[in-house]
């Protein structure tokens, strides 16, 4: 087995024990949701609930997929994007749109489940419309890439946060636009359908259920998310991002390879977007705003860019902590000390002081793909290098 | 390299012991232990809002310590549940999608008192409806969570076919009725121009507006105004006067370009000795409007009673937010603040007249008798009775203001019927 051939079965075996692990993690959940807790006595049910609640856990589920969709854009290809809250956005509204009363001029009901008096509007069945939803970001993708994608570093940043600005808005004001109502404004839309797979209706308050199911999405995210990693467009991606010029000269095509990470990873925005709108039974434009894109970028960040399952751990501790962490952490202090700080409102404080000290002591995040590190501690390399060459012509 | 599954292994086995270690929550359990009905409050305590919040559950537990920790037979106790992050410094959609879970997952929990947000309240009301728990809102104004108004609405809100929400507070289609009755009746106009924000506040207004003044027999010109900052309306109001308005009404908010469009109608029509004008409650608490002479002799509605109004009312509501001050030491933040105190005071009067669980509790507000508060009861000074299909209030007092002197002057309650 040559170097190159055991590096990739290493690689391999890694990614297997990390899928291996987050499927007993999502398992040991739903078992415990499904069989140990309801038996188990008030205190111990408390706790879960606080900590660790369904509802939490299928919104972190929810971040992983975003985080993952903008480590293609981010982590993989190298292109800073600010406003990945548009995909999320986009997504959320064609599950608005497709499974719900609200657009009433139309009855349609295609393998839907409209409630009962409720049948007006479009009603198409979930599997349907999470794949509508991914087709109709990547398609937004490639209408918001092509344009810009020929721009680098900081003005690529700025105006993608430009785009992240201006479909929100278009969705807070979007309830006349030519005398048509297609987003509700700051109504937004609610009274989504209750997703039926398989003949089986998720219902309000199976929330085990609805956490497989967002987490099957983010396991189908992440299975994708290796795979494309590991093809040729993924190492295209890294090529660019490790050095564009370089990657031109190897034949790599830069615009069409920069806006197809752009349009692959929009659809995890999307199909992140129908998941979050199923799982709170509507969509509302307050949601989307800057602040939401800066997260998932930290996510991203402080994970470990390029790094799947980094992402993985970077959007799970961050959604926690933003969650339930900082609330419940806070009470116990609080508790246990008799003080009466609000913890959530230093949320960004917190969360500052985080990035500053990722990027002091760890620029590469907790758990950094190979590559990235070795990019990171580039100097300390050269460092190393230089101290050897004198070495060796001091010795001579 | 670490290894994922040890990881996971090591979370679960530290969560069990954690639960298994934890004491703090043993005092809510006894309050839980079927003893005590729990009514939950849910508000953003963080962000903008925060200090009505914080107002608003100070006089919700003022109301329950009044009356003894009791309604009827019935000890009570109240949850406090945050709906807000401070990532978004307001309402957060998943927020609220939790607390409705854990609202209905908390078995002693019979009611709950909120939200604060119509956004919220969406997501909430679904829930709590299909298992069958009450909640009562003291600031939710969108029309459509209680009366038809978008499609679906309201029925996609009520998924068991049944009503559990109530408000205390009127809707905006209120304000609209009570602002033309005003105009109609008391200051003899006939001819409305009705400008609107074309935002969903302002165009649900003018609708409600532009219904009553119809069906009074006065004529209606409507328009909307230009709501980018500094934008000119003149052209307008030019058009308004050739057709003969004798009134001018401004259904939105005051943020949507609001100065120019006072400006604009004083320069084109005259100030308000000579040509009135009327605005709703999104035209309230703007220091900048106050401080324009163009706004001096503006006719303004606040759909409730002003906490100015209330003190002057005198009797046990004015009592009340003394009291409230004694404890505290500062004054309630806002009116919303007090209506928190209503809702509470409907769902005691509920609790009281159930037999202790939700199902009970429910009934009591939409069969049987209807709950009512008297004037003298309601800690806002309002007497009203809840009307059992749609859970809106049938009488509402809205204030009647003026800006008089650069302040928002109460000139007296109407009724709204």
């Amino acid at each position: 087995m040559t170097k190159l051939q055991a590096a990739h079965h290493a690689v391999g075996v890694n990614n297997k024990k990390w899928a291996i692990g987050f499927s007993t993690v999502v398992g040991v959940i739903f078992l415990l949701n499904v069989f140990v807790l309801p038996n188990a006595n008030t205190q111990v049910q408390r706790f879960f609930n606080a900590w660790f609640s369904l509802n939490s856990l299928a919104e972190i589920m929810i971040w992983i997929l975003m985080a993952l969709g903008l480590n293609i854009i981010v982590g993989y290809a190298g292109l800073l994007d600010l406003g990945y809250v548009a995909f999320w956005a986009l997504g959320g509204y064609v599950a608005g749109w497709l499974m719900s009363p609200f657009l009433s001029q139309f009855q349609v009901d295609f393998f839907g489940n409209p409630r009962p008096g409720l049948e007006q509007g479009i009603h198409f069945n979930v599997f349907i419309v999470l794949i509508l939803g991914g087709v109709f970001t990547a398609i937004w993708g490639i209408i918001i890439g092509g344009p810009t994608l020929r721009l680098k570093s900081d003005y690529l940043a700025l105006v993608t946060l430009g785009f992240g600005e201006i479909i929100p808005q278009f969705m807070l004001n979007g309830s006349d636009i030519g005398g048509l109502n297609i987003t509700n404004g700051a109504q937004g839309i609610g009274g989504l359908d209750q997703p039926k797979i398989f003949g089986y209706t998720i219902g309000t308050f199976d929330l085990p259920a609805k956490f497989l199911m967002v987490s099957l999405m983010a396991g189908a995210m992440i299975f994708f998310s290796i795979r494309l990693r590991d093809g040729r467009l993924g190492r295209a991606w890294l090529a660019i991002r490790e050095d564009e010029l370089a990657a031109s000269m190897m034949g790599v095509p830069l615009w069409r390879t920069k806006f197809s990470s752009y349009a692959i990873g929009a659809v995890g925005g999307g199909i992140g977007g129908v998941g979050f709108a199923i799982l709170i039974g509507g969509v509302y434009a307050d949601r989307f705003n800057f602040v939401i894109s800066i997260i998932i970028l930290a996510m991203v960040v402080l994970g470990g860019m390029g790094n799947v399952w980094g992402v993985v751990v970077g959007a799970t501790v961050l959604a926690w902590v933003n969650a339930v962490g900082l609330v419940q952490v806070g009470e116990l202090i609080n508790n246990t000390f008799g003080t009466k700080f609000n913890f959530p409102s230093y949320q960004f404080l917190l969360f500052g002081l985080l990035l500053v000290l990722m990027m002091l002591f760890r620029r590469e995040g907790f758990l950094p793909e190979a590559r990235m590190r070795m990019v990171m501690n580039e100097e300390k390399l050269e460092d190393v290098e230089k101290v050897t060459d004198d070495t060796k012509i001091g010795s001579h | 390299m670490i290894k994922p599954i040890k990881i996971g292994a090591l979370a679960l086995a530290g969560a069990l012991a954690l639960a298994a270690c934890s004491g703090g929550e043993e005092a809510s359990d006894s309050a839980a232990g079927g003893e005590v009905l729990i009514v939950g409050t849910d508000l953003p305590i963080q962000g903008a809002s925060a200090d009505a919040s914080k107002s608003t559950n100070e006089v919700v537990a003022l109301v329950l310590e009044q009356a003894g920790g009791k309604a009827g037979d019935y000890s009570v106790a109240i949850k406090e549940y945050d709906n807000s992050t401070a990532a978004k410094g307001a309402w957060d959609d998943a927020a609220c999608a939790k607390n409705a879970q854990d609202h209905v997952a908390n078995t002693n929990e019979v009611a709950i008192m909120g939200t604060y947000n119509s956004g919220c309240a969406k997501i909430i009301i679904p829930v709590a409806n299909e298992a069958g728990l009450l909640m009562v809102s003291h600031a939710n104004t969108y029309p459509g969570l209680t009366i038809e108004w978008d499609a679906g609405e309201p029925a996609l809100y009520y998924p068991s076919g049944a009503r559990n929400y109530a408000r205390v507070i009127a809707h905006d289609g209120f304000q609209g009725t009570a602002a033309a009755q005003y105009m109609y009746n008391e200051l003899g106009k006939r001819t409305l121009a009705l400008l609107d924000d074309t935002q969903a506040y302002g165009i649900g207004l003018a609708d409600a507006v532009e219904a009553e003044f119809t069906k009074l027999g006065g004529t209606v010109l409507r328009s909307g105004w230009d709501i980018k900052a500094g934008s000119i309306n003149t052209s307008t109001f030019e058009k308004v006067k050739g057709q003969g308005a004798d009134i001018v009404y401004y259904a939105g908010i005051f943020d949507n370009n609001g100065v120019q469009l006072v400006k604009d109608k004083t320069a084109v029509l005259g100030d308000n000795t000579v040509f009135p004008s009327m605005a709703p409650d999104g035209f309230s608490g703007y220091p900048t409007l106050r401080e324009m002479p163009e706004a001096e002799g503006l006719w303004m509605t606040f759909a409730g009673k002003s906490l100015d109004g209330i003190k002057k009312g005198g009797g046990a509501p004015a009592a009340f937010i003394d009291a409230y001050i004694a404890k505290y030491g500062y004054e309630p933040n806002s009116s919303y603040a007090v209506y928190g105190g209503v809702a509470m005071q409907v769902i005691m009067k509920a609790i009281a007249a159930s037999d202790g669980t939700r199902a009970g509790v429910l009934a009591a507000v939409f069969s049987g008798e209807p709950i009512c508060l008297s004037a003298e009861e309601s800690v806002s000074g309002m007497g009203f009775c809840l009307n059992q299909e749609t859970g809106d209030v049938d009488t509402v007092t809205m204030t009647l203001q003026q800006m008089t002197g650069g302040v928002e002057t109460d000139i007296r309650a109407i009724e709204v019927k």
